[in-house]
């Protein structure tokens, strides 16, 4: 044991901490969140962690090479509205901007039903009252023209009026400011003058420095929370890496960002820290499909109130770039995650009128069902479905530390849907599965199907609490290339935020076209000075800002690889496509033809071959710049391979399960007693303390050297 | 997959089932109906009671298709109206025209896709110019099945070997449609010959792709061509991965079951808003009638033809029946004009089908079968059934909003009547003003625009909450106002502000949400052609049990003003016009000031540094003003809600400067004035019969004012049911007439 990768994930009520050693041996420890003060939960896993290895912090720490953390305290922050006191100036007239909002963010994470129905719709709570909100006028255009000059007076009028309103923070976010920045330069100067006259300092956050991208709202919504949310969190970032020194931590600790990189406590975008959670599984994936040779991924994660689905192509996820969180829509990257409002603990429901069945939206959460008597849920869930069924063992919930009623699901069942329905109990339970199952189906073909692929391509992952009990559901009939289960399925985002390379993403909006080479050949040529002006100025600019960005960590420029990105659309159309380049800087009408290329590919793929229309030209949107700094990343467990057959100690019992219309003796294994090589063929239940494993007959599950399971349809 | 049959160039003879043809197959279906009163004649849902499960599969699958093609296909589109603000809808439709599921979106027009499909149907387009795999159609004619021009659908069959298995339909709004003047929706011409390039049930690709001549056609006969064009490729996308669909359903679950399926569908959809009906309604009569104002005596910018004063009259009455019927009539509405808000009935039975889906049945599992579930009377010859089909209906919307404000009302009684509160809205505020128009833009290219600001209005007030500040359209639940940065890339005008406009709410107990407003300077362009439109002189949705509607509309521009010097020497500009009697833009600016209640204007051109005020609505409002929380009040005068001056008359709040301040309620002498208002009620408060007998004096004497007396002529003249009704409340000769 030489070195450790320690992450923890402190989320709203458990601060969970993953430590892998350079052999793949982990150990995962638990103590209850402290939101005023998180290091003090951070301490207390620590050593619930490190007591199963019978070590204390004080011997591990100073070989913990790499320590990221990642949390919802930003977020809680953001949704309890505990963030600092700020003053926001806008340009003159859009003072309302929090009151009108955009009519989306009414109905953000709806579910269909909700978003019909227009008296559900609802304002936010605005994150800075109106009263604090200031109008600056001045006009700069699309093209960057200063159409009406800056009222300077009018900026110090509003700076000293926000400042006698004791404001931590001052916010400035003019329209067009990504283009041409000088009036929100001159917002600065006049604040810091009037800062000097009255004696006060406070930060100034500038949208065109920090978010220097196209969509005033947006924008606007992203530099508040930055200042809002964000910033504070710097001080819970210190307090955690100064108890982490305390121990005898050496390492720099870094954050889980949304774009699937991790960055300094100290970088400039802190915002994008905002939601690490389902990155994690995806930046996970993306490591242990590299380190087995699989390139093409889906990713599907099932947890108590939602299916998180992604897809990894090529070894790569994409990027979106207007993404929305906390009902906010946001200019922040983020790694392409869709959620599926449906999770095992999803209410199960019949219409009153039609006597249709209903999933959700709405979930019991961590009161799992009926079947958990205290939880105080009177629906039935998914989860009394796998009870009454004989999949989940009521016995063996979070190991044991929950006993579940099944006779509760059973009556609940009964009563609600199957009666009404005319059907037996177990036959509707089944059949609510199999819908549960049918609907994430659906979700995973469109996924790939929808990007132009086929499943036979892909691999499927599964993980997550609820992932390997339905995953032989949702992915029967699909041909995957494989279907993988990780037998650490339920700590599989902990495991992923430690897979995350030390990585800033940084882009601009540059909006430059360019003709086709084929439909304009002049226009082409002529174009290039422009183009290529614009993407390389914009490049260097960003490689420098990363390299500022490293330097905080003390890491040199050589150790930085650079990707260089465009985001590349038809002249006209709103949806931007990204491509990465192998050069960077464009030195020829090639290099243009090259981005066409790979623009007009991607494009294609992901949209439909009739939907190319080179005839419009070509617009560079944004320029992007990845900076990687290659770390330490979790060794896989590698283990010796045994026989086909799980030892007599592997198997806890046999026991009734309900599948296709009858019952089945399954025998009910203990994960942790499997070893690597054996086989389980269906009807099996593999059961670990944090999850249950389902292998349904006609199935076959194979567990390898890195302790993943290999599902296999034999049927299919 | 060897019997999935896509781009196959060859005519099938009889592609209906079991060798009938399609028009066969529609008459048969509509004579079972009518005979049986089941669609189909199904008594029996054999799969939906036999397999429950397996019901909810096969719908499951459908309806995730359709999403899926939706959230992909918008990816496509240049458009802001479809990418940004969503104006895109799919369905997936039997083989006769019934759509059995749809995607989200503008789904006002999936019944107009079906009105389509089956005109294609009864006027024999499988012989001519026949419907094969591969096939593309195209529609935008409102006389045919749509709303309006600006609406376009693409319609693709689906066929299983040699049988038809149904239709893939897709919409969006075009920014622009080719019209006498820019502008997707624009009016001033007298009729059909000013509306636009129109393509009316047309067979405009083959083997899955768009015939050249056709795309080049619409080129040459638009605006903005790009969108249009895109728009196009968007909806067959759309389409075709909603075929795939349906192929990948069958393969799974076999064809038999596939047909049985859909018309279960549609069977239970029709059985479920009947359930529903009977849940929530309760029997009777309802009457909500709503009107609005079309002040073009004087405008120079109509066509002579259409050159007066008019109003729409939509005399709404929903009737409920005990056995769970609900039916709509507009018996008694007024005449069509030479204008462009008439309306088809397709788009009539749309528009009744949408507000069944924010309302009474907020589901995705609805379809045509809520069609067959309701009835809609719409007189022959009037606004919203013309009997001249080439009547212009660039902007049916104009009238059909308004009319369709009192269904929601008299829903809201009807909840109210069966104690269902929580579900009871003050219905909802017309969706203006509508700013659209066109010229040489900012990038020096003939261009045109429509801005959809308007889909996000305030709602109304609810029986237990206020209504919510800028948030929906009655076409779109989804409303989205789009953001600056977004709208100023398309219109050559900059935002000088968009801000809440105070008053806009319609006041009451729980008042509407509140409007908001905008206001443009036209920037590097040398003219545009510009729009206004929106009720001025009347309310067009009121509010209810006491509640106050939202605001109406005015008309604010400012022609050669002197924008360009106040900004040069950093003098104060106006950035919204805030409270019109106390203008800002009258206080600021100096030029050829417009201000005046005609909202409603044909196309007026605009100069550079010229302002436009754009004033959306706010919702109506619920119960007696009188009622209202006065802290509520307060807090809508401090949070610019609420004029000031305005706490006291309407609402009997009297307001004080707080320590901090703001204002707060007297609470004392707030209950004084509130019951000294209710003594000036009283005192003013005739006898129902006194009030009557003097209003019919004059009615009798014709002392109406003329828009009014000749809306009501024309309703008298087209219904002599609607002029008995009239004459009957009135007391009045049956001879009587204006």
């Amino acid at each position: 044991m030489n070195q450790f990768i320690m992450s923890m994930d402190a989320g709203g009520t458990m601060t969970d901490t993953f430590f892998v050693d350079d052999t793949g041996r982990f150990v995962v420890g638990k103590a209850q969140t402290t939101p005023a003060d998180e290091s003090i939960g951070f301490g207390r896993s620590v050593e619930d962690a490190l007591a199963q290895w019978g070590q204390a912090p004080e011997a591990v720490f100073p070989k913990v090479a790499t320590g990221i953390y990642s949390g919802t305290s930003m977020l809680n922050r953001l949704l309890e509205r505990k963030g600092r006191r700020l003053g926001v100036i806008v340009t003159a007239g859009m003072e309302d901007y929090f009151q009108l909002e955009r009519g989306i963010q009414t109905y953000l994470g709806y579910s269909y039903q909700d978003r019909l129905k227009v008296s559900t719709h609802r304002h936010n709570q605005p994150l800075v009252p109106r009263e604090r909100m200031k109008g600056v006028r001045g006009r700069i255009d699309l093209f960057g023209t200063e159409a009406i000059p800056l009222y300077e007076h009018e900026a110090e009028a509003a700076v000293a009026e926000l400042l006698d309103m004791d404001v931590e923070g001052i916010v400035v976010n003019l329209l067009f400011s990504y283009v041409n920045g000088a009036h929100e330069n001159a917002v600065k100067e006049a604040a810091l003058k009037v800062m000097q006259r009255k004696g006060k300092s406070v930060p100034i956050y500038l949208s065109s420095e920090l978010y220097p991208v196209m969509q005033d709202f947006a924008r606007l919504n992203t530099v508040t929370i930055e200042a809002y949310a964000a910033e504070p969190s710097r001080g819970q970032f210190q307090k955690i890496a100064d108890r982490a020194k305390n121990f005898g931590g050496q390492f720099e600790l870094r954050v889980m960002a949304s774009h699937g990189g991790t960055i300094s406590t100290e970088a400039r975008e802190l915002a994008r820290t905002l939601i690490s959670g389902p990155i994690g599984g995806m930046v996970g994936a993306r490591y242990l499909g590299a380190e087995l040779g699989i390139g093409n991924i889906v990713c599907s994660d099932i947890g108590g109130t939602s299916f998180d689905l992604g897809l990894i192509t090529g070894g790569e996820f994409t990027t979106k770039t207007q993404p929305d969180m906390a009902r906010f829509v946001l200019k922040l990257p983020l790694v392409d995650i869709d959620s599926v409002g449906a999770g095992t603990g999803s209410y199960v429901r019949l219409d009153p009128i039609s006597k249709r069945i209903e999933f959700g939206p709405d979930s019991a959460g961590s009161r799992i069902g009926m079947c958990f008597e205290q939880g105080g849920v009177d629906t039935p869930t998914l989860s009394d479905c796998n009870i009454i069924l004989g999949n989940l063992n009521p016995n063996n919930f979070l190991g044991g530390e929950v006993i579940l009623n099944k006779e509760r699901s059973y009556q609940a069942i009964k009563e609600r849907i199957a009666d009404p329905l005319g059907l037996d109990p177990y036959d509707a339970a089944e059949g609510v599965l199999q819908l549960f199952e049918n609907h994430l189906r659906n979700e995973v073909y469109a996924r790939v199907f929808g990007k132009g692929y086929s499943p036979e391509d892909y691999t499927l992952f599964s993980y997550g609490g609820g992932g390997p009990m339905h995953v032989a559901g949702y992915t029967k009939g699909l041909n995957f290339a494989d279907v993988l289960v990780p037998a650490w399925a339920a700590g599989f985002s902990a495991f992923g935020c430690a897979c995350a390379d030390f990585e800033y993403r940084l882009d601009r909006t540059v909006n430059v076209a360019t003709a086709s080479p084929d439909l304009a050949p002049a226009a082409f040529e002529q174009g290039f000075d422009l183009l290529s002006g614009a993407v390389n100025a914009g490049w260097e600019g960003l490689r420098a800002k990363v390299k500022d960005e490293f330097a905080k960590s003390g890491v040199e420029a050589g150790q930085i690889e650079y990707r260089h990105c465009l985001r590349v659309q038809y002249v006209g159309q709103l949806n931007d496509v990204e491509i990465e380049l192998p050069f960077q800087a464009i030195r020829s009408v090639d290099d243009i033809r090259e981005i066409i290329e790979r623009f007009e590919a991607a494009y294609s793929k992901e949209f439909s071959r009739s939907a190319k229309s080179p005839e419009l030209g070509y617009l560079v949107t944004n320029v992007l710049v990845r900076g990687v700094v290659k770390v330490m990343k979790p060794a896989l467990p590698n283990f010796p391979l045994h026989g086909p057959e799980p030892t007599a100690d592997a198997l806890k019992e046999i026991r009734p399960i309900y599948r296709n219309g009858k019952w089945h003796d399954a025998r009910i294994f203990d994960m942790d007693e499997l070893l690597p090589g054996n086989v389980i063929t269906g009807p099996a239940v593999i059961e670990a303390s944090s999850t249950t494993f389902m292998v349904p007959p006609g199935a076959e599950a194979r567990l390898d050297q890195h302790l993943i399971f290999h599902l296999r349809h034999l049927e299919d | 997959m060897l019997n999935k049959v896509q781009a196959v160039d060859s005519r099938i003879e009889n592609i209906g089932w079991e060798g009938k043809t399609l028009r066969q197959m529609l008459k048969e279906s509509d004579d079972i109906f009518d005979r049986t009163g089941h669609y189909q004649g199904l008594k029996d849902l054999k799969i939906r009671t036999g397999q429950p499960i397996l019901y909810e599969k096969i719908f499951s699958h459908l309806r995730g298709g359709l999403v899926n093609a939706r959230s992909t296909a918008l990816n496509i589109s240049a458009s802001p109206i479809v990418k940004e603000i969503g104006e895109l809808s799919f369905a997936l439709y039997t083989p006769e025209g019934e759509s059995v599921a749809l995607s989200t979106g503008i789904i006002v027009h999936v019944h107009t896709m079906a009105d389509a499909i089956k005109y294609m149907i009864r006027n024999n387009y499988e012989q001519n110019p026949g419907i094969a795999p591969g096939h593309v159609f195209c529609n935008n004619n409102s006389m045919i099945g749509d709303v309006h021009t600006a609406d376009v659908h693409t319609l693709i069959p689906i066929f299983w070997e040699n049988e038809l298995i149904g239709w893939a339909g897709g919409v969006t709004h075009e920014i622009d449609v080719g019209g006498i003047q820019p502008g997707s929706m624009c009016y001033g011409h007298a009729d059909r010959y000013g509306d636009g390039l129109l393509v009316s049930a047309e067979l405009v690709g083959t083997n899955d792709l768009f015939h050249e001549d056709y795309l080049q056609r619409c080129r040459d006969n638009v605006r903005a061509e790009m969108y249009w064009v895109l728009d196009e490729k968007t909806r067959l996308t759309g389409c075709q991965l909603v075929r795939e669909q349906v192929y990948r359903t069958i393969e799974e679950v076999g064809l038999d079951t596939y047909k049985a399926f859909i018309r279960e569908a549609v069977e239970e959809g029709r059985r479920t808003l009947i359930g529903k009906v009977k849940q929530m309604g309760f029997p009777g009569e309802y009457e909500a009638p709503t009107f609005i104002d079309l002040p073009w005596k004087n405008d120079e910018t109509v066509h002579p033809l259409a050159r007066k004063d008019t109003m729409m009259h939509a005399p709404l009455r929903m009737k409920i029946t005990g056995d769970g019927h609900l039916g709509l009539s507009f018996d008694g509405a007024n005449q069509w004009d030479y204008h462009s808000f008439n309306c088809a009935p397709s788009p009539m039975q749309g528009a009744m089908w949408v507000q069944l889906t924010q309302t009474l049945w907020n589901s995705d599992k609805i379809n045509d079968g809520a069609y067959y579930a309701t009835s809609i009377e719409l007189p022959k010859g009037s606004w919203c059934n013309p009997d001249y089909d080439k009547v212009s209906t660039t902007l049916t919307w104009f009238f059909l909003i308004p009319s369709f404000t009192g269904f929601v009302r008299s829903l809201a009684r009807s909840y109210f009547a069966r104690g269902y509160l929580e579900e009871i809205s003050a219905s909802y505020p017309c969706t203006w003003n509508l700013l659209q128009g066109g010229g040489i833009n900012h990038f020096g290219q003939p261009s045109a625009f429509t801005n959809f600001e308007i889909s996000c209005q305030g709602t109304g007030a609810a029986y237990v909450k206020d209504g919510e500040a800028t948030c929906a359209a009655m076409w779109n639940p989804e409303g989205d106002m789009g953001e600056v940065e977004t709208w100023e890339h398309l219109e050559p005008l900059l935002y000088l502000g968009r801000g809440r406009k105070a008053n806009t709410s319609g006041a009451g107990k729980y008042r509407g949400g509140c409007g908001a407003e905008s206001l443009r300077m036209l920037f590097k362009t040398e003219s545009q052609i510009l729009f206004s439109a929106g009720e001025g002189h009347v309310f067009s949705s009121a509010g209810v049990f006491g509640g106050y509607p939202g605001n109406s509309g005015y008309r604010h521009n400012v022609h050669n003003s002197n924008m360009k010097e106040l900004a040069a020497n950093k003098a104060p500009y106006p950035t919204l016009d805030g409270d019109p009697e106390n203008s800002a833009i009258s206080a600021m600016v100096k030029g050829d000031e417009v201000f005046d209640l005609n909202q409603m204007t044909g196309p007026h051109p605009f100069g550079e540094y010229d302002l436009y005020a754009s004033v959306q609505r706010g919702g109506p409002g619920l119960g007696d003003p009188l009622e209202r929380d006065p802290a509520s009040v307060a807090a809508d005068v401090n949070g610019g809600e609420l004029l000031e001056r305005f706490a006291k008359p309407i609402y009997g709040v009297v307001l004080t400067k707080g320590a901090d301040g703001r204002l707060q309620a007297d609470v004392a002498a707030t209950q004084a004035e509130r019951t000294a208002m209710r003594k000036r009620r009283l005192e003013r408060a005739v006898d129902t019969k006194d009030f009557i007998a003097r209003e019919r004096e004059r009615v009798l004497e014709g002392h109406i004012h003329a828009p009014v007396r000749a809306m009501y002529k024309s309703s008298m003249k087209l219904s002599p049911r609607w002029a008995a009704h009239f004459r009957n409340f009135w007391s009045l000769a049956d001879d009587f007439s204006f």
